[in-house]
């Protein structure tokens, strides 16, 4: 076992530290887009700065799994982060898990976090966490088929491995089974991130919440546990979505050069995808509840199309 | 101020109706009818006059008058729209005697007025079909603060009644999920109870009349000159209205008339009252469906109107410029171009605001079909202002009952009969196109001259009704005169009190996460209702 510690440590910074910027790039996007002036960018490091010095207030119909609930969270999606290539095409993690360990991790997480919402009785809570899980129940599968596309036509289901054959020659970026597998990556990461037309990131009427209402009992270091494993498993996301449809720039080798460039390109490339989720928040209204289902299932059967192409027409 | 020959037939025809039992009183100001009758006539005279007549009730109140007759009045309004004139019916209940008969299973509109009377006059309901309380909560002492011998700083024995129960609904997998009172964000108290199997919504139990404030209560302790700002706080969006509606009141029983300048300024005022109103509330149903980027263009327009609201009058939501007689302010050259050029301006953005929202499926796909109110409920429950027209009530005061504040404006009620979200927005949509119109109209033939008439003494023991059709809807104000420029009762009728129970029967059938979209769509006052 090689645990490489230095890219151990830089791969969590560069989670810890970059996921909150995506987070408010959003938000200050989006409110340039609507004639706001917006939150800075840099809001939510002091948010959660914020939360992270104040006291927490806890139900006392709460147990153990109610202050569990944010550290499983926040550590799976952490986890799943080491193990998913962002500037390298060699994640640190790359040995303990594949594809299907990240999915099952971002799944224990949401887990929890639906635990976590019904645990304190509240009624928004347990709405949040019912409407989380049904959506939960298309979104993944429909996640799972998509990177199983290109870990097809990779020959691993290893994400490492999976942009390291993307990178080389042959690979083609714009067949058919990638851009319908990227398209319901991209509605899935919409979901699983709680944006329009899926969630709405930004309201304040808890009976129309689906994340935000299991996170209303929270509060504190809690809280802010809760937001960042948020950011870092929307970070995690966007770089699958990212690196093994688009695997341009990312490093092969650890020079400083080398690493130097493969992070200003990933941060572009999570940038641009930003810039494409703030403009379909914007475009659009929030989906009627009863419609999510019909939007992801329209991502499931595309994925299911497009791992069924890669059997048909052989794509590499 | 002859009365109108109509008024006249009409109240000979009533009084052989009922061949001399009910009484026609004389000196009623025009317009207005005002019968005299036993308390066992009143639900024979209601039906008559919604049989014969087609007339609608439109508000209920009481009058602790014990100290003058050793009685309590009941007044029952009725608005007979197709002529354009009001009838006050008046019964006694004896003070040894107090009951009065329920009208609410004939007609449900007046179920929540009925239980106010009951709770602040102390008069028992008789064949009420939910006797219960309404506007003091189960918990308060057994106190009637609307009677004349409750002072109004008297320290209230402790709150320890029983506290609500609300009704149950069981079933398998049925689950309460209670909203309120206090809610995230700025807005005011109220209790939503939901019934819900998984998402859909199976029954709606709201509880108002938190912030009940007994102001009907403070309009008998001052002059009648400071009530016209204390009517501009009974509900902060519709600060004008209110308070116009005061002032025609008090008109009415001074048998005083604003002079034409001040007419058309008043009417120019509640249309730009009624289009921030409309605008913010079309970007609110925006923001709602989680389409903000409407909602940012139509506070863009709202905070245009507002400041052109400063401009005009000194402040941005109107206040000040309500005066008895007339109005506070007089427009110059300054004033009015400011307005000309939000009329220029305004429109055609209001219109990229309403193409926007026209334009996007995923907002339509939400507005459609969503809280519907059928016009047979809406018409039982007696529903007004833009909640009504959406579900086939097709009266606005600003037609009938103008009063000589609208004559010959340009104005067509729009009505509809889906009654869902999508309606109540088009609604506003068409009130805020005719109401650019009508300000245009008034401002391109301003008269000239005062703009104010004295009111002088007010007239002791004199009873008058003013009305305005605000944006929300019909507000009326009942006033009876006292000695020394007072009032002696002054009853507020917001138009929230007719509508807020329309939203448990728009609700069941939806889902939950739609809740907050349809109550949007009625907008209604929660101090209005509450006062």
């Amino acid at each position: 076992m090689n645990l490489n510690l230095p890219a151990f440590l830089l791969q969590t910074a560069l989670l810890l530290l970059l996921s909150p910027l995506v987070t408010g790039c959003i938000r200050n996007w989006k409110a340039k887009l609507q004639n706001r002036r917006g939150p800075r960018v840099w809001q939510p490091y002091f948010d959660l700065a914020k939360c992270l010095r104040k006291d927490r207030v806890i139900s006392e119909h709460a147990s153990w799994i109610f202050s569990a609930a944010p550290c499983v969270l926040f550590f799976s999606s952490l986890l799943a982060g080491l193990m998913t290539p962002l500037v390298t095409t060699s994640p640190p993690l790359s040995l303990f898990g594949d594809a299907l360990a990240v999915v099952g991790l971002l799944a224990l997480g949401r887990f929890f976090l639906a635990l976590g919402g019904l645990d304190p009785a509240s009624a928004f809570g347990g709405m949040g966490s019912s409407r989380e899980m049904s959506i939960a129940a298309v979104a993944e599968p429909a996640l799972m088929l998509s990177i199983f596309t290109v870990a097809i036509g990779a020959g691993s289901t290893d994400l490492g491995r999976i942009v390291t054959v993307a990178q080389g020659p042959g690979w083609q970026l714009l067949a058919p089974a990638h851009l319908m597998a990227f398209a319901a990556l991209f509605v899935v990461l919409l979901a699983e991130t709680g944006r329009i037309p899926v969630d709405n990131p930004a309201t304040h009427l808890e009976l129309t919440m689906i994340h935000e209402a299991m996170l209303l009992e929270y509060s504190g270091r809690d809280l802010a546990l809760m937001e960042w494993g948020a950011s870092v498993k929307q970070l995690v996301l966007m770089a699958i979505l990212s690196n093994i449809f688009v695997p341009i720039g990312l490093a092969t080798g650890h020079s400083i050069s080398d690493l130097a460039l493969g992070l200003a390109v990933f941060v572009a490339k999570i940038l641009l995808l930003s810039a494409g989720v703030v403009l379909v928040e914007t475009v659009n209204a929030k989906l009627r509840l009863f419609r999510v289902p019909d939007l992801l299932s329209a991502a499931f059967v595309l994925a299911t199309l497009a791992l069924f192409s890669t059997f048909l027409f052989g794509i590499k | 101020m002859n009365p109108s020959p109509d008024v006249a037939s009409i109240a000979a025809r009533v009084q052989a109706y009922f061949a001399g039992r009910v009484a026609a009183a004389h000196a009623a100001p025009p317009g207005e009818i005002h019968f005299d009758a036993p308390l066992a006539l009143v639900a024979g005279f209601s039906g008559h006059l919604y049989k014969k007549w087609n007339a609608r009730l439109v508000s209920v109140f009481a009058d602790d008058v014990r100290a003058q007759t050793r009685a309590f009045h009941l007044y029952y309004v009725f608005a007979l729209d197709a002529l354009g004139v009001f009838c006050v019916l008046r019964a006694p209940v004896p003070g040894d005697k107090l009951e009065f008969p329920s009208l609410a299973n004939a007609i449900p509109a007046v179920d929540w007025q009925e239980r106010e009377i009951q709770d602040w006059f102390g008069l028992k309901l008789v064949g009420h079909p939910n006797p219960r309380r309404c506007a003091l909560h189960d918990h308060w002492p057994d106190v009637h603060p609307l009677r004349k011998d409750f002072d109004l700083r008297a320290p209230l024995p402790p709150f320890s009644g029983e506290s609500h129960k609300f009704r149950e609904v069981e079933g398998e997998g049925v689950f309460q999920v209670p909203v309120g009172p206090v809610h995230a964000g700025v807005i005011e108290p109220g209790h939503f109870l939901f019934s819900v199997a998984g998402e859909p919504v199976l029954y709606l139990q709201l509880r108002l009349f938190y912030t009940h404030k007994a102001t009907e209560k403070l309009f008998e302790a001052m002059p009648v000159t400071h009530g016209v700002r204390l009517a501009e706080s009974i509900s902060g969006d519709s600060s004008f209205a209110h308070a116009t509606a005061f002032c025609h009141a008090i008109e009415r029983a001074a048998g005083v008339e604003p002079p034409p300048r001040a007419r058309a300024l008043r009417a120019v005022c509640l249309e730009l009252e009624r289009v921030y109103n409309h605008i913010a509330d079309i970007g609110a149903i925006a923001t709602d469906v989680g389409f903000a980027v409407a909602n940012m263009l139509a506070m863009r327009l709202k905070e245009k109107v507002l400041r052109t609201n400063e401009q005009l009058t000194g402040n941005r939501l109107l206040r000040g410029m309500a005066r008895l007689g007339g109005v506070g302010l007089d427009w110059d050259a300054a004033r009015t171009s400011a307005l000309s050029s939000l009329l220029a301006e305004l429109p055609p953005e209001f219109e990229s605001l309403v193409d926007m929202i026209e334009n996007s499926s995923s907002t339509q796909d939400r507005l459609q079909r969503t809280g519907i109110l059928t016009p047979a409920v809406a018409r039982d429950l007696g529903i007004v202002g833009i909640a009504g027209r959406a579900s086939g009530f097709c009266h606005d005061l600003r037609g009938n009952f103008s009063g000589r504040l609208y004559e010959r404006a340009p104005f067509r009620v729009p009505v509809y009969q889906a009654g869902d979200v999508k309606h109540r927005m088009q609604v506003r949509v068409d009130e805020v196109r005719q109401s650019f119109s009508i300000i245009r109209h008034f401002m391109d033939d301003l008269p000239e001259g005062a703009i104010r008439a004295e009111i002088g003494g007010l007239p002791a023991d004199r009873t008058a009704l003013g009305w305005v059709e605000g944006w929300r809807g019909e507000i009326f104000h009942w006033v009876r005169t006292a000695p020394g420029n007072r009032l002696a009762r002054c009853k507020i009728k917001d138009p929230s009190l007719q509508n807020w129970p329309a939203l448990s029967h728009a609700i069941p059938g939806n889902i939950i996460p739609d809740f907050p979209v349809i109550n949007k769509s009625f907008n209604l006052s929660y101090s209005g209702n509450d006062r």
